[in-house]
């Protein structure tokens, strides 16, 4: 294997050293404002290489599988003032099971793609004509090999399928972007339901009605539960941990919001969106309980922090990422939760997320697309509404979580998994 | 490289096709903290293929540029999969150029070493301004970006492109506050323009230090003033992404809503985008598509006159193009982006703009801004109060939202004054294409009620 010839190149002068190569190969058909638009093919190829040299650690990167000579050059140079190793690679270890690889998504190609983007285009038009409806569908097929100085080699095939569509719908000086998508390792997903779910949101959208500025409940779809998380997830990087910023640092084992409240990184559920056994370096991936029953457990942590704080990697990869995100789900039925709130929101997508300091919880965001809840109904959408609070406060202050999950991820989001609704008591609301 | 282009464009059997070549080297050194977090160095190289068939566009992207007619023929196989249609693709002027980068200290032949001993003393810096400093980010990159275009039509350019790209973001903290604030430098000039930084670096870190005693700003409506930084963000996300004519040519309700002639501001509003202004961060001769940039108004006094397109939405809409079709990299084809949007400056003196105002917001620097369609979001860094005309104190979470043309409408007031946002590490993103390299600008302006999020307290 190349990578194992890179390894070998790079230990005539190195101490350690670890490569991984990414071979990938998509398909994907795109329809914009009505129209089939375009058809991709790609071919991707990347090698990554780490050694350490002297105690020192130096990267390099190439798309060029003949550039062996070059990327170990470059890595050498970088390492001759990199930043000291903390850790070292590590030896052949057993990997737990996961399937990532569904041999039925081999065949599926362009024209059938086109077909069943047509068919969300039709359903979203049937409902609505006025809606410029879009689609798209991606089928990638990578292949990932890693070897290290230790002796540690390990291969693994993925399939990856997303499906979105949606539209925009423009009413006035009122434009309405909205859409469904969902990404799976496997190819049985049911297109009909996400065209249904998209137009969903449009369907909640066709009133637009006033709020009034105050305090009130607010339920969150789970895509829109993004608000929340960004700030948990910003808060259990090891690296903001042991740099001092998260606010989380010294709080493992303490109760950080409502006891009903459990956060699971689980990488072996068959197909997820990210699934795998092993990360980019070479740690075995495992189950990481994040927050059990209120309790903060883990943080996550990549091999290089990890030896600096004197903890082991949890297997999140050099980048410390989440795998598939899973919030156990709660007692409340979703529709139960709805028909109990007299005056209330439900949000969904916000503009300005992650802008102001959501590292330390605090948010202010407008609600782009979100809905009024009034006498235990969705009654229409809000518009010029700003949402305000602190996500740690929201998370202690959760009132109802509910018995559906739901897959969240893909393109527009920053974490993948399944999430339920969840309802807080109060947030400050100001509108316009 | 030229004729390999053109012999592999020759293979197709589509209505217009063009290839796209680039082999780019990065090299980088981060900090965080005291300790250096990562150094390192790559090479990309890869290309596009893009083939038009009756109106259908199909598309390959490769690392591998071994058998260019190979991908030809599969972008082409795409097209006349998707097409069905009719070909609209407005008509641009064959060119044949080649661009040489010009830089201040080629950044290619400055040791690692020597950069990362430069870094390392702009982190310290900022790291010993002050014992509530928690932490520091500070990032170094370069890169130098060589492409080779051709299409069909007989266009073939060859370019260089060189980024480099310094900032350091500075954490203070006291008990559970804690702010960053950061400063950047760079652009295509070479090395030369990260090699004075060092009060920046230390600016970076005594403002998170001030914002430790700032008060978060009360929710309301208030007159704002925004600095050029933030006119310049604001005029690029609420405004500039409604003139991208992809989201306009094919919807007749955005037609209606973006009307050339219709009123947007106040007489004194002139907004413009321009690629060819000298030295700007969006500034290049020719766009993706090979199109000749050139200064597009965009309002001119007050009303729509422009918008800006690429080949097929120019065509689409019976315009001009205006060498606006823009990518990020080669695995994506280029679409209708900004290049330097700014505000023209006014007649207030910049000085004189607080006059009168009783009590408002003063809106400095840029965090991030965000927009769809209409509604937008922007971010200061910090702000202060402005209270009978005179700045006073500091504040914090200082965002600002609404409704875009509610508050082009506004604005009453331009100043005098007009400056450029620095380099930084991002930039403009656009569906899956980030980050582009724009210029931002403009003079301070004066919005009457603007919308300030905070909390309700």
């Amino acid at each position: 294997m190349i990578v194992q010839q890179i390894i070998e190149k790079a230990m005539q002068k190195a101490q350690a050293a670890q490569a991984v190569l990414i071979n990938q190969e998509t398909s994907a058909v795109e329809f914009d404002n009505d129209l089939l638009k375009s058809g991709t093919s790609s071919q991707r190829t990347e090698i990554r290489l780490k050694v350490i040299l002297d105690g020192k650690v130096g990267n390099s990167t190439t798309t060029d599988l003949k550039d062996i000579d070059g990327i170990v050059a470059r890595a050498l140079e970088a390492a001759e003032f990199g930043s000291p190793a903390y850790f070292e690679m590590p030896s052949t270890q057993q990997l737990t099971d996961v399937k990532t690889f569904d041999p039925d998504l081999l065949p599926l190609a362009k024209p059938e793609m086109i077909h069943f983007g047509k068919q969300m285009m039709d359903m979203i038009k049937s409902y609505n004509p006025d809606i410029l409806a879009s689609a798209g569908l991606n089928k990638t097929i990578y292949s990932i090999e890693y070897a290290n100085s230790a002796g540690a080699v390990y291969t693994s095939d993925h399939t990856d399928y997303s499906v979105g569509a949606g539209g925009a719908l423009v009413r006035g000086t009122d434009i309405l972007y909205a859409g469904h998508g969902l990404g799976q390792k496997k190819r049985s997903i049911d297109t009909e339901d996400i065209a249904e779910r998209a137009i969903e949101y449009f369907r909640m959208a066709e009133q637009i009605v006033p709020v009034k500025s105050g305090v009130m409940p607010v339920v969150f779809t789970p895509s829109g539960l993004a608000l929340l998380l960004l700030s948990v997830i910003l808060g259990i990087d090891g690296k903001n941990v042991f740099l001092g910023t998260s606010p989380l640092r010294d709080r493992l084992g303490q109760s950080i919001a409502d006891s009903r409240l459990t956060i699971i990184d689980n990488p072996f559920l068959d197909y997820g969106p990210r699934s795998s056994a092993f990360d980019d370096e070479g740690t075995p991936r495992q189950v990481t309980p994040i927050v059990e029953n209120g309790q903060l457990k883990n943080f996550i942590y990549d091999r290089d922090t990890a030896g600096r704080v004197g903890v082991q990697s949890t297997g999140h990869g050099s980048t410390r990422t989440l795998t598939n995100l899973v919030i156990q789900p709660g007692e409340t039925a979703y529709s139960q939760m709805i028909a109990n709130i007299k005056e209330g929101l439900l949000v969904h997508e916000y503009l300005g997320i992650g802008q102001g300091n959501p590292i330390n919880g605090e948010f202010s965001v407008n609600v782009y697309l979100g809905y009024k809840i009034e006498n235990g109904k969705v009654t229409g959408r809000i518009k010029d509404v700003m949402l305000a609070g602190n996500a740690y406060e929201a998370l202690k202050n959760i009132t109802a979580i509910s018995k559906e999950q739901e897959w969240v991820g893909g393109g527009y989001n920053f974490f993948s998994g399944l999430v339920p609704f969840i309802q807080v008591g109060g947030l400050s609301v100001t509108a316009k | 490289m030229r004729d390999r282009l053109t012999t592999a464009l020759k293979s197709h059997n589509v209505d217009y096709a063009d290839i796209r070549l680039e082999d780019k080297t990065d090299s980088w050194v981060n900090f965080r903290g005291p300790d250096l977090d990562s150094v390192g160095s790559s090479r990309v190289t890869g290309g596009i293929v893009r083939a038009l068939y009756k109106g259908g566009w199909g598309y390959a992207t490769f690392n591998n540029l071994d058998d260019l007619e190979k991908q030809v023929r599969d972008a082409c196989e795409t097209a006349r999969l998707i097409g069905s249609s009719k070909t609209l693709l407005a008509e641009a002027q064959p060119v044949v150029d080649e661009i040489t980068a010009v830089m201040d200290k080629d950044f290619r032949e400055i040791p690692l070493k020597e950069k990362k001993a430069q870094v390392e003393e702009y982190n310290k810096i900022a790291l010993g301004y002050h014992e509530s400093i928690q932490a520091t980010r500070t990032l170094y990159s370069d890169s130098f970006k060589k492409i080779w275009y051709a299409n069909s039509e007989g266009t073939y350019i060859q370019d260089e492109q060189p980024n480099i790209v310094i900032s350091v973001q500075a954490t203070a903290r006291k008990d559970d506050i804690v702010q960053s604030v950061h400063e950047s430098a760079g652009g295509p000039e070479g090395y030369a323009a990260v090699e004075n930084f060092h009060e920046k670096a230390a600016n970076a870190a005594r403002r998170a230090v001030e914002l430790l005693s700032a008060a978060p700003v009360r929710g309301g409506k208030y007159t704002v003033i925004t600095n050029p930084e933030m006119t310049g963000v604001f005029t690029h996300e609420a405004f500039g992404h409604l003139s991208e004519s992809d989201f306009v040519y094919e919807n007749e309700q955005m037609k209606a809503l973006m009307k050339i002639g219709k009123r947007f501001g106040s007489d004194n509003l002139n907004i413009v985008d321009d690629g060819s202004l000298p030295g700007g961060l969006g500034t290049h001769p020719y766009d993706y598509e090979g199109v000749r940039t050139r200064k597009n108004y965009l309002v001119k006094d007050g009303i729509l006159v422009g918008r800006l397109h690429s080949r097929e939405t120019a065509a689409k809409m019976g315009e001009e193009p205006t060498g606006n079709a823009r990518a990020v990299f080669f695995q994506h084809p280029p679409i209708v982006r900004m290049t330097n949007t700014f505000i023209e400056p006014g007649t207030t003196k910049a000085d004189d703009i607080f006059k009168d105002i009783k009590l408002g917001v003063y809106a400095f620097s840029v965090i991030g801004g965000q927009t769809a369609m209409e509604m937008f979001t922007f971010s200061a860094a910090y702000g202060y109060m402005i209270r009978d005309g005179q700045v006073a104190e500091m504040v914090r979470d200082v965002v600002l939202t609404g409704n875009v043309f509610d508050t082009l409408m506004n604005i009453d007031a331009i100043g005098d004054d007009l400056r450029f946002a620095p380099n930084g590490p991002g930039g403009c993103g656009k569906g899956e294409q980030h980050p582009l390299r724009v210029g931002l600008g403009g003079p301070h302006i004066r919005i009457q009620n603007c919308v300030v999020g905070g909390g309700q307290s």
